[in-house]
């Protein structure tokens, strides 16, 4: 028993020299593990963002009053828009609108000052609702201008300037955005960026790696050996753990120190965090190269796991907001569970007790693909 | 251009393609899953989503605002009895929303003359920051709908007391992301498995030989390259038609725009992507390499070219960049025929784009299947 233990260390160490002698002589490897972080870092900390910016607006001012410019310039004030371009017909308007040439058209009616008045200003707001995600933010900015908007001013100094303010009947809603105070979706996105990174690098790296031994024919050879199937598994997983581990650093480390998101959590968590996910994603890997033949194959099946994972695990789209029975399919995917606690961590600051779930999560994900992995590979080995 | 070695050269193509179930099972599948995995995905509309409620008032007015934000099943309010126990909550992600209720509501809202406006404190959790901005706009609205009802007196609301905003969307009126989506879906799979199914197919003949034995018969590089994605192009032509039918089938998204055109205009741009397959093919030596290439490329591809990110919401040095994919340029005109119904001549700028993109890439094609002569 012991001497078996013995044996099964080294051969295991064996195997994980082999394949990180491999691994250190593929350029085209070593460029994608060290371009797509970059790259990835580059478009989530500079480009990528779903908060509106640049929105191209028309406004139709019919009434032509002091009020109606003060609201446009509160409009604008958000930061979130470009110049308003005026128009001087509803139909126009619409038009631009439906070519999407603008994003939202704001209507002032003729007796918009009058309305104050009588205490029932009302504007007309038309959105482009061909993409909803940024319409439903532009519709909220403009209305909470309009729910802010201090009637009382223009029509206190130019009418009755003696008049107290009342504001009986409303509530005063004090909003605080906890965690990620000016609601940057940068954060957001960084705060994930590794989970991205080692869903991509884990599954194909190693379901291509299984594959290309297989067709060279030296799986064969190494099974020919001494060493046992599990021993091959995990001595050919040791080094990508160990990339992995590196991969995870660069994107923390830089994403901290490029754009200033510091973990709020420690780093000791995350690196706890980190071990069952890269294990269940390098499972998943195998798992694919036990359904593959051919390389090309084994691409094209990596691929099927990977788009989901990226779109169900709620790292680009929040997960609460899909539909029932989509959003537990997304449950099967580990990124799904990494990138909550990741972000819980790094948002955060949670600690193990916080993301004890998850952590679970991912646990039972890994013996269930290690379940699979064991079905598929016993007809072929035995 | 020899139109008979042509012929045989597609037919070739075609066969060498279509004879593989594996192959055919991925041009069928995968533009259907991603088209499923998108179209479901995108929601905008704020469900049953957990709001933690610290209600210090305990009053009628305050149950009662309570009640009304989980009445319409946007959120599902759970009492927290302090503030502290709330705040852990946040934390750890059981709740996203955060309500405060100060003990002084009730008083500050029967108060007739308005010196304290009644407070309310809502906490959204900014770690899931696309969550939160889509949710403060639904409580903001729903508040301010439910605050004339909590006034024990009835009286119009007074001056200095906001505009109210009536906000449509004619041609989405309810926010529907699917068609966004699915438009976008065509200039995804149409770049990424296009790049994708050729560079593997082009370096698997290199492999194996069967490539430099065309380039010793008498066809022509031009040939070669078009019997080569001519086919191929069929193929995804096929599968634009079979994404348009069940995008209407299960997503009950049909396109605005012409069928036809749409079908022409998704084909030529096939033809671009496929050619830009052959060059990432021509240039490496292993399957390997050429899928490592297509998947690095797509990476920046998909992301700016406004499929997932709008353009406008990039800083402008990137959206230049944005500008140089032909993706962004698909993207948009596949959204404005699907979106708007536009026809050829309000989208003639972004086709003449398209036709120089394919230009050029076809003529770089060339080249690098020459070079190796």
């Amino acid at each position: 028993m012991t001497r078996s233990r013995g044996h099964f260390r080294s051969n295991v160490l064996a195997v994980a020299y082999k394949e990180a002698s491999i691994l250190r002589h593929d350029k085209a490897l070593i460029a994608t593990v060290v371009m797509q972080p970059v790259m990835m870092l580059l478009l989530f900390g500079l480009a990528l963002s779903n908060k509106p910016a640049n929105v191209p607006w028309i406004v139709l001012d019919r009434s032509h009053s002091a009020l109606s410019r003060r609201f446009i310039e509160e409009v604008q004030a958000t930061g979130y828009f470009l110049p308003p371009r005026p128009v001087t017909g509803y139909d126009e308007g619409r038009t631009l609108l439906k070519k999407g040439d603008a994003l939202a058209f704001l209507v002032f009616p003729e007796d918009f000052e009058r309305a104050i008045e009588r205490r029932r200003p009302r504007v007309q707001l038309l959105l482009d609702g061909s993409d909803p995600l940024s319409a439903a933010r532009v519709g909220g900015y403009i209305g909470q201008v309009g729910a802010a908007f201090d009637t009382g001013r223009v029509a206190r100094d130019e009418h009755e300037p003696d008049r107290p303010v009342d504001r009986a009947g409303l509530i005063d809603v004090r909003q605080r955005f906890r965690f990620n105070a000016t609601l940057s979706d940068q954060k957001f996105f960084l705060a994930a960026l590794a989970g991205m990174l080692l869903t991509n690098l884990c599954l194909s790296v190693t379901s291509g790696g299984l594959v290309a031994e297989r067709e060279s024919g030296t799986y064969e050879q190494m099974l020919s050996l001494p060493t046992t199937p599990l021993e091959i598994v995990l001595g050919k997983l040791l080094p990508y753990v160990a990339v992995s581990y590196a991969v995870f650093l660069f994107a923390t480390v830089a994403a901290a120190v490029l754009f200033g998101v510091w973990p709020e959590g420690s780093w000791l968590t995350l690196l706890v965090l980190t071990l069952p996910f890269v294990l269940a994603s390098l499972a998943i890997g195998v798992f694919v190269s036990t359904l593959a033949h051919t390389s090309a194959q084994a691409v094209f099946v990596t691929t099927f796991f990977i788009m989901p994972s990226f779109v169900l695990s709620g790292v680009m789209f929040p997960y609460q907001f899909m539909p029932d029975g989509v959003r537990q399919v997304g449950g099967l995917f580990p990124l799904r569970w990494y990138q909550i606690a990741l972000r819980r961590v790094i948002e955060r600051g949670a600690g193990l007790t916080e993301i004890a779930g998850p952590l679970l999560a991912l646990a039972a994900l890994f013996v269930l693909i290690l379940l699979g992995i064991r079905w598929r590979m016993k007809p072929r080995l035995g | 251009m020899n139109w008979r070695r042509l012929r045989t050269l597609i037919q070739r193509e075609a066969r060498a393609t279509l004879r593989d179930p594996f192959t055919v099972g991925v041009l069928v599948s995968v533009p259907l899953l991603a088209l499923l995995l998108f179209g479901f995905v995108l929601s905008t509309e704020v469900k049953h989503l957990a709001l933690g409620v610290h209600d210090a008032a305990g009053s009628r007015a305050s149950r009662r605002l309570v009640a009304e934000l989980g009445a319409k099943g946007t959120f599902d309010p759970r009492p927290y009895a302090t503030r502290e126990s709330l705040d852990r909550a946040l934390v750890s992600g059981d709740v996203s929303v955060g309500l405060v209720i100060p003990p002084a509501f009730d008083r500050d809202l029967g108060r007739a003359g308005g010196q304290a406006t009644p407070q309310i404190q809502v906490i959204y959790d900014g770690g899931e920051a696309v969550l939160a901005g889509n949710a403060e706009g639904f409580l903001r609205s729903l508040v301010a709908a439910t605050a004339p009802d909590l006034s024990p007196r009835d009286e119009p609301a007074a001056p200095g007391t906001g505009v109210q905003v009536i906000t449509r969307a004619p041609h989405n009126p309810r926010f529907d992301g699917k068609p966004f989506m699915v438009a976008g879906t065509f200039g995804f799979v149409l770049s990424f498995l296009t790049v994708l199914i050729t560079a593997v197919s082009v370096v698997n003949e290199k492999i194996t030989g069967t490539f430099e034995q065309l380039q010793v018969t008498p066809a022509t590089s031009l040939e070669i390259l078009l019997g080569k994605i001519l086919p191929l192009g069929g193929v995804f032509a096929f599968d634009v038609v079979l994404m348009m039918i069940v995008a209407g089938l299960v997503l009950h998204v049909w396109p605005e725009g012409n069928v036809v055109f749409f079908v022409l205009v998704s084909s030529f741009y096939v033809l671009v992507s496929l050619a830009m397959g052959v060059i990432i093919s021509a240039t490496s030596t292993t399957a390997a390499e050429a899928v490592q290439k297509s998947v690095l490329l797509s990476i920046p591809l998909v992301q700016l070219s406004g499929f997932a990110f709008p353009i406008r919401n990039m800083p402008l040095p990137v959206r230049w960049v944005a500008e140089i994919f032909p993706a962004t340029h698909y993207i948009r005109v596949s959204r404005a025929i699907y979106l708007r119904g536009e026809g050829p001549l309000g989208l003639s700028p972004e086709l003449l784009l398209l036709v120089l993109f394919g230009a050029l890439l076809m003529a770089y094609a060339l080249r690098t299947i020459e070079a190796r002569r």
